[in-house]
């Protein structure tokens, strides 16, 4: 059709909607083959196992330095690690959905983190749980730092829970919570979220060699 | 497996799968249909009830995990002839349209108050998140207040 | 039958109730024939969309039990429009019963009273306020008559006051006087009682079914039980466009709880044991779809403009066109503005229970056409309709989403094929991907100005995608006839009549996936296109955005109403033109339905942040028989529409419509809601007309002037946004 043409105009740019945002990230997973019935699959079926041995080579310092923090800086640790008390959500780190923030912690009645996250993933809601499923402490702050600064805070232990380095190493290797990153379940759409880009049994190794090694921060390049 | 658990009083065994959310084990094992089934995936809140004075979406719940708690359902937190300050309060302020949500809201709500027996505007925001789509937030947020001030007086136990 | 007067219009039969404890009263009541009548006249008129019933046989409305309760069977459904409490109001006050004594159910087919249509249209009570008042009125006499033989009097010596005939010093209630009564005798329609002598209509009586609803009563569809229940899954195609052909159920065979898979040549199903175990067995199954091509957002949107796809004058006032006879000091101004594809989002899944045995079926179901529910379930099992009984529930929510429910079908065949009941419902992706959306529109607004600033010509182009076309519940000729969307184009015409010129024009686009009706239908978004740009002439010719409407509205009766509801909002909402740092009001009306509203609301911007604060709404219904649930429609409606236009938008990706759930499918929660909402009823026919949409038509458009007030910014895209 064509329009008058107007000889003063409010507007004359053609109105289109926003470009889409995509608000899971995950669903770059979603296969393009079989998409009808991949909602409430176990685990085992979709999570990938690492089946070869790693073997456990003498990494220098550095190297064991950078194999960890490429794990700890993976959304798969920040997003509860937030600098706004508001915790991340999916690969893309978005807000968590319905206005979530600290004050809806565990041991605040409805809502907090327990009315949804259970000591274990739920493979029919896509929840993700494990033991003591909460945000870290408010000094606990890892979003926005880079691997050196989240490395320093780690140390720090008016930031770090008052652990020793020995502490931190056990709760690096052993805690639960911190060990779930390998095992992060599926999302609300069967689809299984993203591993840390480093097997377990590789972090262990390198946060142990980093450790035992002095813990030393190497300078940034 | 086998699973027992406390339930708006009662001593109840079930045998069910122990991931089968426990949504289910509620509403079609034990019928007690107050307990909604709005998305599955813990978003809408539509299953909330208490587990240990907590609130939980049961849609997301393990079954395996029921056992040997306090749960508590709409059912359990009041009646027609003795209903709970929550309930009392969504009556008082004819809060429900189509409904379907409303046990959710409530529960969640009575879990609020019970550790937040004064809840501010804010407290309200934060802690009550479920969805509702007949828009009925306005005369919820009435009624949260008029049930704080009916609490007042007669504590919540659930 | 016990008729001893032939009545014109309505026919009442009497059928012992099984048990011998009461009576079923049957009545007709003629249906007006919508088609008879221009289809344009549905819009000003909605009793006349409301309500056909059986005009040859009686049907059953009232049950009256010793205990002296009454039942009366709606045709119409409750899903939260407080249609249930209307009735019972009306059929108290002239039944002369206290309306705690009335109980309204969903009338199941078997009982005859079938409505031919729909609940929809916000058009119930509007709809039920003569024929429900005259039947209970009429009923209320055939009770005395039968009161007066019992305690040997004449009926003029008796009286009928809470649910008692009285006379001579002796009292007998109606559950009494019902008991044993074989043989009816029909009195003529009497006459209704004065308005203003109802105890019930008028007052804000609470809800018929408000307790049931706060211990959480087993009332819905999901609700539904037969004994040796089965449940059952059926899957659900995610991408658009996508047609069965074939299953690999090899995984599905023999997983835990599994009883059968139903294969049918247009789906595939599980019945298992309990409802996750239907899911997980439907999950494991590998379905081969067709589909045609893969479609993008982009490509929606390119389909959705003004100008593609069938077009029709839907309004046309004044004699000249606009070029032709412009001046040279005249001025042009336009303004395009659009809305998003939009879900239902309603909380209780789609879904039904079935039991199919012996040549009979009964389904349970939240559905908001139960007739034709029962003829689609009725032709795929080779029933007569009569042999398939639809038991309509309490739905959790409606809005339009329930307005075709095929999936009864499937649920019937499964229950059919395992000989037991069976339970099925969609899953919320599945919900959110087979919904029947609400369309994307475009819309250009023209305007003509003369030198004196004043509008001669204004224009409305809009285009959508299906609501009525290709529905169930439109017949297919009628797009024919009416030669539009009689569903896209509510709120399409401009209300500003006294404007020399107006033109309303739709475009009709097909979409490839189901779009239909979502609550006010296209009243949102046209009602948002030109309500914004009422307020950007009066902002751009500098006047008083809303003494400008004033000045452009019509001297008619619908024209009155309008100007007062407009005029009331001003004063009520204390309507200021100008922003108060980084608050202002804002302000836009219509009237859709033949019911005019207008809403005044304070908007809060913060951090780019869009916070509506409090809204003032004037409506006038015509007559509120509730204003307290005329009030919560306002209120529900508000919150809806604010959800609409702030947050909710799906997208295409992949041939996948997204989001699949909540929270992603932003949507408004206890946060966003305003704090406060003062609602204003004005009573300005005296006869109840429609209520549960014509509140949702201003908002967005209130909503983005008051933005526009704030930071200068104006919002021409739903959702709103700043960011």
């Amino acid at each position: 059709m064509k329009l008058a043409a107007g000889r003063i105009t409010i507007q004359t740019e053609t109105m289109k909607p926003n470009k889409l945002f995509i608000p899971f990230a995950a669903i770059i997973f979603l296969g393009s083959a079989v998409f009808a019935s991949n909602l409430l699959k176990t685990p085992s079926e979709v999570i990938p196992i690492i089946k070869e041995d790693i073997k456990v080579v003498d990494l220098s310092s550095d190297e064991a330095f950078h194999k960890m923090m490429d794990v700890l800086t993976h959304q798969r640790c920040v997003n509860c690690h937030p600098n706004d008390n508001i915790p991340k959500q999916g690969e893309d780190r978005h807000p968590h959905r319905f206005g979530i923030t600290r004050s809806n912690s565990a041991g605040m009645a409805a809502t907090n983190c327990n009315t949804c996250h259970q000591d274990s993933n739920n493979n029919n809601s896509g929840v993700p749980g494990a033991p003591e499923w909460s945000l870290a402490p408010p000094e606990m702050q890892w979003e926005g730092l880079d691997r050196y600064e989240i490395a320093a805070s780690m140390k720090d232990r008016s930031k770090n829970g008052n652990r020793s380095l020995e502490d931190l190493m056990h709760h690096l290797t052993e805690h639960e919570l911190v060990l779930w990153a390998w095992e992060p379940g599926v999302d609300a759409e069967g689809n299984p979220r993203e591993l840390p880009p480093v097997s377990k049994e590789e972090y262990i190794a390198a946060v142990k060699e980093w450790i035992e090694a002095g813990a030393k921060i190497p300078a940034k390049n | 497996m086998k699973v027992t658990f406390t339930i708006n009083g009662e001593s109840k065994t079930v045998e069910t799968d122990g991931d089968n959310p426990l949504l289910w084990v509620i509403r079609d094992t034990l019928d007690l249909k107050g307990t909604k089934f709005g998305c599955g995936k813990a978003a809408c809140g539509a299953c909330t009830i208490h587990v240990d004075g907590e609130a939980v979406r049961s849609c997301s719940f393990a079954a395996k995990y029921a056992e040997g708690k306090n749960i508590t359902t709409i059912e359990g937190l009041g009646n027609k002839d003795n209903p709970h300050p929550v309930q009392q309060a969504w009556i008082e302020e004819i809060v429900p349209q189509c409904g379907y949500c409303q046990p959710g809201f409530m529960m969640a709500t009575a879990a609020m108050l019970s550790k937040n027996p004064n809840p501010t505007d804010e407290d309200i925001d934060k802690k009550i998140i479920n969805v509702c789509r007949c828009g009925t937030y306005y005369r919820m947020r009435k009624a949260i207040k008029k049930a704080a001030e009916l609490t007042t007086n007669s504590p919540i136990n659930s | 039958m016990a008729e001893k007067k032939k009545l014109s219009r309505r026919k009442f039969i009497v059928r012992t109730l099984l048990g011998g404890t009461g009576v079923l009263l049957g009545a007709t009541y003629l249906g007006r024939n919508t088609l008879r009548r221009g289809f344009y006249d549905l819009m000003d008129d909605p009793s006349m969309l409301t309500y056909m019933g059986d005009t040859e046989n009686p049907v059953i409305w009232f049950q009256i039990s010793n205990d002296n309760v009454v039942t009366l069977h709606s045709p119409k459904v409750e899903m939260g429009q407080g249609t249930f409490t209307g009735m019972a109001q009306m059929a108290a006050d002239e039944l002369e019963i206290d309306v705690d004594n009335i109980q309204v159910v969903h009338a199941a087919t078997s009982t005859g009273n079938i409505d031919q249509m729909s609940t929809g249209g916000s058009t119930s009570i509007a709809g039920f306020w003569q024929p429900l008042r005259e039947l209970s009125a009429t009923m209320r006499e055939m009770i005395k008559i039968e009161g007066a033989k019992k305690l040997e009097l004449d009926v003029s010596q008796v009286k009928a006051t809470n649910g008692t005939v009285s006379g001579g010093g002796k009292t007998l209630t109606y559950g009494e006087v019902v008991d044993g009564v074989t043989e009816w005798e029909i009195p003529d329609v009497p006459a209704l009682k004065d308005p203003n002598d109802y105890k019930y209509v008028g007052k804000p009586v609470p809800r018929v079914d408000l307790v049931d609803k706060v211990v959480g009563a087993p009332i819905f569809g999901m609700d539904g039980e037969f004994p040796n229940m089965l449940f059952g899954a059926v899957a659900r195609p995610s991408k658009i466009g996508a047609k069965f052909i074939s299953a690999d159920t090899s995984k599905a065979q023999g997983m835990p709880g599994v009883v059968k898979i139903v294969e049918e040549v247009d789906f595939v199903g599980v019945v298992a044991k309990s409802m996750i175990e239907a899911e997980n067995a439907k999950n494991a199954i590998s379905v081969k779809w067709n589909t045609d091509k893969s479609w993008e957002t982009e490509d929606i949107e390119n389909l959705i403009q003004v100008g593609n796809g069938n077009d029709m004058i839907i309004q046309k006032e004044g004699s000249s066109g606009w070029e032709s006879d412009a001046k040279e000091v005249d001025q042009f101004y336009s303004a395009e503005y659009s809305s998003p594809i939009g879900a239902h989002a309603q909380i209780e899944p789609n879904g039904a229970v079935a039991i199919v045995e012996n040549d009979t079926a009964t389904l349970m179901i939240s559905t908001q056409v139960v007739k034709i529910t029962r003829s689609e379930v009725a032709k795929r099992l080779g029933l007569d309709e009569e042999q398939v009984n639809i038991v309509p529930t309490f739905l959790g929510g409606g809005f339009g989403r329930r307005l075709h429910t095929p999936h009864a079908v499937q649920v019937a065949v499964m229950s059919k094929a395992v000989n037991a009941p069976v339970k099925c419902f969609f899953n919320r992706k599945e919900e959110f991907q087979n919904d029947t959306f609400r369309p994307p529109t475009h819309h250009v607004m023209k305007a003509q100005v003369n030198d004196e600033g004043v509008i001669t010509a204004l224009q409305h182009d809009f285009a959508s995608g299906d609501v009525a076309i290709d529905s169930a519940l439109v017949p297919g000729f009628a797009h024919t006839i009416v030669g539009t969307d009689i569903g896209a184009i509510r709120g399409g015409q401009i209300q500003y009549r006294n404007i020399e010129n107006v033109r309303a024009i739709s475009w009709h686009v097909e979409l490839p996936f189901a779009t239909s009706w979502w609550r006010s239908l296209g009243l949102l978004a046209n009602t948002f296109a030109i309500e914004s740009f009422m307020d950007e002439l009066a902002i751009k010719k500098d006047k008083d955005p809303i003494q400008m409407r004033l000045d452009y509205i019509q001297n008619d009766e619908a024209g009155k109403r309008l100007r007062k509801v407009i005029e009331v909002a001003r004063e009520k909402g204390g309507y200021a033109n100008t922003a108060n740092g980084n608050r202002a009001m804002g302000f836009a009306a219509s009237t859709d339905a033949g019911t005019p509203c207008a809403h005044v609301v304070e908007v809060l911007v913060e951090n780019n942040e869009i916070k509506v604060e409090k809204v003032t709404c004037v409506i006038d219904p015509g007559f509120a028989v509730n204003p307290d649930q005329v009030k919560a429609q306002c209120e529900g409606s508000i919150i809806m529409g604010m959800s609409a236009s702030l947050y909710e938008k799906m997208y295409v990706e992949k041939s996948e419509l997204r989001p699949t759930i909540y929270g992603p499918y932003k949507m408004a929660l206890m946060r966003h809601a305003p704090k406060e909402i003062n609602v204003e009823i004005i009573n300005g026919t005296g006869t109840p007309g429609a209520v549960g949409e014509p509140p949702l038509g201003p908002i967005a458009a209130a909503i983005a002037n008051a933005v526009f007030r704030i930071t200068g910014k104006r919002l021409r895209q739903m959702p709103l946004s700043l960011a």
